[in-house]
């Protein structure tokens, strides 16, 4: 049981006053002379039992009313959160609220999401707790901002949902930053999210810092997690995978890859017909998905030969995720993959040159140009969808194109140089070489996920059957891909919010490596890298929400997507947007898809050593996370009130008649006549 | 002779007058020293007739019915009911619990107006009439004789009697019966603060004696009701412990406790053929009289 008015619990002791009135009420006695002892003296021999129950509890009942007022000025709160407001209201309350698509999930039957009922559930709460200060931190936020109410929880449009995925320590980043900037006093960080994986970033090293931080806080931070775990029990979602435009003699067709995922109890085969709209043009196919997943690749839409450009739209019908039935493309004509190879040793430029330049499909061009640093003042940058650094890592001078570059979107693999030297790129650097005799071949490497991840068909690369001769060791915050027997990297991967950035530490030189000889990992390594670079080129881009929220999105024209999108919500708004010439698609991240969601463990893994509890509720639930239950005490009160008047009422006093006394003159019926007119005998008045 | 014309206290004439019609009869026959209105065990002279008896020698001739002679050949004595004068005796109790009185009167005062009413009544009808003021035992006692001076010495001494002292009506009574020595009429004005079942003795006593015994009940309204509201030291009027009680916690058994009293008591008085009368402090004593006169007439009829 939690008060909103505490204070007025120290009312509490006065609980006694009926106790001590009682006990005073005993000292003021009256003494009264009295003839009729005998049945005082039986009284008092008789069974005191009852009298003294009927005693206790009056007083009882009389201390009951005096708690029951108490409590009920106190404003207590029913509730499952135990220890939420104890203390009191908050000086500054801190909503961080997690719009991203999965949070768009319906409670069964209700029609209701996560979010919507989250929102209700903290605007009423919130209401009911009061606070000096309201901040609000949402997904799409770059800044806390402070808002009137919490009723503007309901109304404000920075509520709505996106189709950008949270990042949560972010989030409380900023609430940290809030909190430390504007001396906020008392301060409660209220969370409102469903704790999924990709949202929370649980292995991040953020948590760490923002814990430490938190803690060197001088006010107190007290956190709540409103949390919806709950998954759908029957949704699909449907992301395309690949789109390419493909011209045949007299026609030109869309080659639509697709992946259907289900989330279901049950593995019945289920029908479905999934929409293509191409340019606002309809077709229908319908789908039999067996099992969580399908795959449908290529799938053939004929399109005009004219149409070398354009957006698309796959779409399943609604079910319990809205957020997830559509998913937005762009195409256009296949770029020239442009390889740029900075070397200055050809027994090593030749190969990647060669792995470069080789297409994958016919309809794509790709081709490989190999220069030294100091050309690279020529190169159109545009043009350009992988750079391999064969060379000394750039200097300052050097790596501000690379770094625009970078930050573009684009993709560098690094290899390291006979020379390594001193220089550093992004705080990482190579140190020395280091030889094996024998050759060492590799231990460990990612074939879940990034560059060396497994073909379309789940066969793993033959990345095990390499060797390596002499490779070059490295430093750095980097995530290793591949790792050599003897434990040291052999590719890693530079965390950044743009682009790819990867290490090679050997090189295709066959006394370093076997990568030439077994050229299957090389080639597919540069293929995929030029790959995901060749997304920056042309005219279109496919983009995950947020993504391009550092453009300027409000310069965007929206073509296709949610009609109520604000235009500063582009960017994190799922739908087709067209930014001078280029052609944009935007659609959540692919994490969202994965329904996964965090441990409870976990949860409280992250919040260890700060003051955090946690209710989970349910999308559809509308049940009040807190109540103000006054009204129980104040009618508590008054039943203890009514009860005690009814103990108090005074006993049935016995009749006169029961008594055996006759009643008196004023009741007497008609008692014995005196015939007062024959009282002629006048008496003495003396005797 | 000096004649001490202050008004008696509990005397009233206004009610005197009211009740000089009613007749003050002994329920039972009397045994006077003189011609009065009750009837005597003896065949008398009176008017009215009692019974026919075969003549004995030695009857007078006066008395003999030469009607009956003339019709049946037969010597009949006429006997006539013989009219008396009675003694009455009145017992007031004078403990100390006779002084409470919640309202204008206590107990004692009230009995002294009974008294005083019944006293000259049986005067005027040529009555003998006694005083036994009793407590711890007899304190005052005035044996009856008749005539107005005597009623004036019982007056005196009923005036001048104290509530005080415990109360000892079970011995006095006891002692009564057996002191008083023909049969009289035996008025008790007590509160009756003693077992009813010692009490039933005295009366069956009383009544072996030939005497005809009344009892007035007297209780003030207050010791039947309890009504206190603040919790009260009780102290006890006839010097014994004082008792302190939360009213609201003891009243319910206070009147449990005076309600198995009572039941006694009147199953004793059923018993016992006593001429019995409960009177609260709050009613008027002149009807409390003339319930007990009308009660007496109706006995004798």
């Amino acid at each position: 049981m939690t008060f909103l008015q505490p204070i007025l619990l120290a009312a509490l002791p006065l609980i006694a006053l009926p106790v001590i009135i009682h006990l005073i009420n005993q000292r003021r006695y009256q003494s009264v002379r009295w003839g009729a002892m005998m049945f005082l003296l039986a009284a008092n021999r008789m069974s005191r039992g009852y009298a003294r129950l009927r005693q206790i509890l009056i007083l009882i009942f009389r201390t009951l009313a005096i708690a029951g007022l108490i409590f009920a000025v106190s404003r207590p709160l029913a509730s499952g959160w135990l220890g939420l407001t104890a203390g009191g209201q908050a000086d500054t309350t801190i909503i961080l609220l997690d719009r991203s698509p999965s949070m768009l999930e319906q409670g069964a039957g209700t029609g209701v999401s996560k979010l919507e009922a989250g929102r209700e559930q903290l605007a009423s709460t919130l209401e009911t707790l009061g606070s000096d200060r309201w901040v609000l931190v949402e997904t799409t936020s770059e800044n806390a901002i402070e808002i009137d109410s919490p009723d503007s929880l309901r109304k404000l449009p920075s509520t709505a949902p996106v189709g950008t995925s949270s990042d949560v320590p972010a989030m409380l980043e900023q609430a940290r930053d809030y909190i430390k900037s504007n001396k906020t006093g008392r301060t409660e960080v209220w969370i409102c999210s469903d704790i999924r994986e990709n949202d929370w970033n649980a292995e991040s090293g953020r948590w760490q810092t923002i814990r430490d931080s938190i803690l060197e806080l001088p006010q107190a931070v007290r956190f709540h997690l409103l949390a919806y775990p709950s998954e759908a029990k029957s949704n699909t979602s449907i992301r395309v995978t690949s789109v390419r435009r493909f011209e045949t003699v007299d026609n030109a067709e869309l080659l639509v890859s697709l992946k259907i995922t289900r989330n279901a109890s049950t593995e019945d085969s289920v029908t479905l017909p999934v929409q293509f709209e191409i340019e606002g043009a309809r077709s229908e196919l319908t789908v039999n998905v067996e099992g969580p997943t399908l795959e449908l690749i290529d799938h053939r839409i004929p399109i005009e030969r004219s149409n070398d450009r354009g957006w698309g739209k796959v779409s399943i019908p609604a079910d319990s995720n809205s957020a997830d039935n559509d998913f937005y493309f762009v195409f256009d004509r296949p770029q020239k993959r442009h390889t740029l190879i900075v070397s200055n040793d050809p027994q090593t430029a030749i190969p990647l040159q060669l792995a470069a330049s080789i297409s994958p499909d016919q309809a794509t061009e790709c081709s490989a140009e190999t220069l030294t640093e100091q050309q690279l003042a020529t190169v159109d940058w545009e043009a350009v969808s992988l750079v391999m650094w064969h060379a000394p890592l750039p200097g300052e001078e050097s790596a501000k194109p690379l770094n625009d570059y970078i930050n573009r979107g684009g993709q560098v693999v690094f290899l390291p140089p006979r020379e390594p030297g001193s220089a550093a790129f992004r705080d990482v650097r190579w140190n020395s070489w280091s030889d094996q005799q024998p050759a060492i071949r590799v231990e460990f490497w990612r074939g879940d996920q990034g560059i060396l991840a497994n073909s379309q068909s789940g066969n793993a690369l033959p990345v095990g059957e390499l060797e390596v001769r002499r490779f070059c060791e490295l430093s750095g915050e980097v995530t290793p891909l591949a790792r050599l027997r003897n434990n040291q990297i052999l590719f890693a991967h530079l965390p950044t919010t743009h682009g790819g950035v990867y290490f090679c530490t050997t090189t295709p030189n066959l006394q370093d490596s076997s990568l030439t000889t077994n050229g299957v990992v090389l080639y597919v390594f540069i293929q995929r890298a030029i790959e995901a670079g060749a997304a920056i080129l042309g005219q279109t881009r496919q983009l995950a929400a947020g993504a391009g929220a550092s453009d300027q999105p409000i310069n965007w024209k929206q073509i296709s997507g949610p009609e109520d999108a604000l235009s500063t919500d582009y960017a994190h708004q799922s739908g087709i947007y067209s930014s001078e010439e280029k052609l944009l698609a935007v659609n959540r991240d692919q994490a969202e898809d994965e329904s996964r969601v965090l441990p409870e463990e976990k949860i409280a893994g992250l919040f260890k050593g700060l003051s955090f509890n946690r209710v989970d509720d349910q999308a559809g639930s509308f049940e009040g996370l807190i109540q103000e239950v006054w009204r129980i005490f104040l009618v508590a009160m008054l039943i203890a009130l009514m009860v005690e008047a009814i103990l108090c009422m005074p006993r049935r006093v016995p009749k006169v008649e029961d008594t055996g006394f006759p009643r008196r003159q004023s009741d007497e019926d008609a008692g014995p006549t005196v015939d007062r007119a024959t009282t002629t005998q006048a008496t003495s008045t003396t005797i | 002779m000096p004649v001490n014309r202050q008004p008696r206290s509990f005397l009233d004439t206004r009610v005197l007058s009211r009740l000089a019609g009613m007749p003050f009869l002994a329920r039972q026959p009397m045994q006077g020293s003189v011609s009065g209105r009750h009837a005597s065990p003896h065949r008398g002279s009176s008017v009215e007739f009692a019974e026919y008896r075969k003549y004995v020698p030695g009857d007078d001739l006066r008395r003999l019915d030469w009607r009956a002679y003339g019709r049946s050949d037969r010597f009949y004595v006429k006997e006539f009911e013989a009219d008396t004068n009675l003694r009455c005796c009145f017992v007031v109790d004078t403990s100390g619990s006779m002084d409470f009185g919640s309202g204008d009167v206590t107990k004692l005062q009230y009995a002294q107006r009974l008294v005083g009413v019944l006293g000259y009544m049986a005067t005027q009808q040529g009555d003998a009439v006694g005083l036994s003021c009793v407590a711890a035992g007899v304190v005052q006692s005035l044996p009856p004789k008749r005539g107005p001076a005597h009623l004036r010495t019982m007056f005196d001494l009923l005036e001048l009697a104290e509530p005080k002292g415990e109360t000892e009506l079970v011995t006095v009574l006891h002692e009564l019966a057996e002191t008083i020595r023909q049969r009289a009429l035996i008025i008790v004005l007590s509160d009756l603060f003693v077992e009813p079942a010692l009490l039933k003795e005295c009366f069956q006593h009383l009544r072996f004696r030939k005497h005809d015994v009344s009892v007035f009940h007297l209780l003030d309204p207050q010791e039947i009701g309890f009504e206190f509201k603040r919790p009260t030291r009780f102290l006890d009027m006839e010097g014994g412990t004082a008792i302190f009680a939360e009213p609201n916690d003891i009243a319910d058994r206070y009147h449990k406790a005076i309600q198995v009293y009572l039941e006694d008591l009147r199953q004793v008085v059923l018993e016992s053929a006593i001429d019995f009368h409960q009177v609260r402090l709050d009613e008027d004593y002149e009807q409390v009289l003339s319930r007990f006169l009308v009660g007496r007439t109706r006995g004798k009829g």
